[in-house]
């Protein structure tokens, strides 16, 4: 559908979007980086997903919503679907891709083979940073997803995981047992608002409906 | 000179023998002289040490490069020798053989030069040198690691060039 783009385009505009996310707007703070690289994957996911799902049916429940995500929309933005896909069935999913287009040309440092005592602490370190940067460039997909399912109605937490490169994992958290439990915490807050703020039943009306919202925005930012 | 690649590494060429240990060494440097890659495989005399191994590898090309140049009897229009030339431009040299070692050279439009160092009797390597300029493109270039203009760390790229190498004719 629509017009094309080449692929070593957008490998290079994402490239240098988190390479300028991390070393530019913020250096030494890679977890606002991360946010922000998230926020933005959050956007595209969203509106990718209103794109590929205009001619279909609404999904019965969440793990057909999952299932959208693994074939059609996988195989709209990578051209393969998601290899392998695991579930508790009480909310959570790991979404396991062999091959992840984005990551199979990463490589890291060959690391060094000495067996020097004093470098002993070197090699951890080491291995942090290439960690460290490999897993900056999944903020992206992570956002992508959330974007993607709360779209269709399901508010979650996504995290990713590379055992070995090319290969990744992606959590996806459902939030509803966080939801519920943030909802009941405000019935709460409510009946003892009432109380105190009997003599301004006015503004006790403006705080319940304020903080409501945030709660709702923590919840899906929880962890 | 065709240097546009699919998504996907093209086929290497075909290589008629496979017999191991033909190419020596490869040197890949940028258009500043940084040398970003030296690997070798098969090298058995080291005269100098790396830095200046390096430097005049890259001195020697330049000055052969400008050499050819000159001397081009079909040319019309010379600069004076020692000028500077574009990638490109003039007459592009491609390998000399010697007695004991054959050295081929390739400049890529972006001042990537890149120089493999075989057995004497191996063919015209020009292809291999454009496939290996494909592996540089596909696994440094577009790694998101790696910075432009930094001596190359990438495994994939070193596995898939020791593998490739090892079956140059």
């Amino acid at each position: 559908m629509g017009r094309e783009v080449s692929e070593s385009c957008v490998d290079s505009l994402l490239t240098e979007m988190v390479s300028s996310y991390c070393d530019r707007f913020y250096a030494n703070k890679p977890e606002l980086a991360a946010r922000r690289i998230e926020a933005i994957g959050f956007q595209v996911g969203h509106q990718l997903s209103e794109r590929y799902t205009m001619e279909r049916p609404r999904f019965s429940d969440n793990l057909e919503a999952i299932k959208f995500i693994c074939k059609d929309f996988w195989s709209e933005l990578f051209k393969k679907q998601i290899d392998n896909l695991k579930t508790n069935h009480k909310g959570t999913f790991v979404l396991q891709d062999n091959r992840f287009r984005w990551l199979a040309r990463m490589s890291i440092d060959p690391s060094s083979e000495d067996g020097d005592l004093s470098q002993d602490n070197s090699a951890p370190v080491t291995e942090n940073k290439a960690a460290q940067a490999t897993s900056m460039h999944l903020y992206f997909p992570c956002g992508i997803i959330r974007g993607a399912l709360s779209n269709l109605g399901i508010p979650c937490a996504v995290s990713a995981d590379i055992s070995s490169l090319p290969a990744c994992e992606l959590l996806v958290m459902e939030c509803i047992r966080l939801y519920l439990l943030s909802y009941a915490h405000c019935i709460a807050f409510i009946s003892t608002a009432r109380y105190s703020f009997f003599s301004q039943s006015r503004s006790s009306c403006m705080i319940i409906v304020i903080f409501h919202p945030c709660i709702s925005e923590r919840a899906l930012r929880f962890r | 000179m065709q240097f546009f690649g699919g998504s996907e590494i093209s086929p290497s060429p075909p290589a008629p023998t496979a017999s191991g240990n033909n190419a020596h060494m490869i040197y890949v440097f940028n258009r500043n002289g940084v040398c970003l890659l030296y690997r070798e495989w098969n090298r058995p005399l080291h005269t100098l040490n790396q830095q200046q191994d390096h430097k005049l590898m890259f001195g020697l090309l330049f000055s052969l490069k400008s050499l050819t140049a000159k001397m081009d009897p079909t040319s019309a229009e010379k600069g004076n020798l020692g000028v500077p030339q574009l990638p490109g431009q003039g007459c592009s040299f491609h390998s000399f053989r010697t007695n004991t070692y054959k050295l081929s050279f390739m400049e890529s439009p972006s001042g990537i030069k890149i120089i493999l160092v075989t057995h004497p009797r191996t063919g015209d390597l020009r292809e291999s040198l454009k496939y290996i300029y494909n592996l540089y493109v596909e696994y440094v270039v577009k790694n998101p690691i790696y910075t432009p203009g930094t001596p190359i760390r990438c495994e994939l790229f070193n596995t898939t060039l020791d593998q490739y190498a090892r079956s140059i004719a």
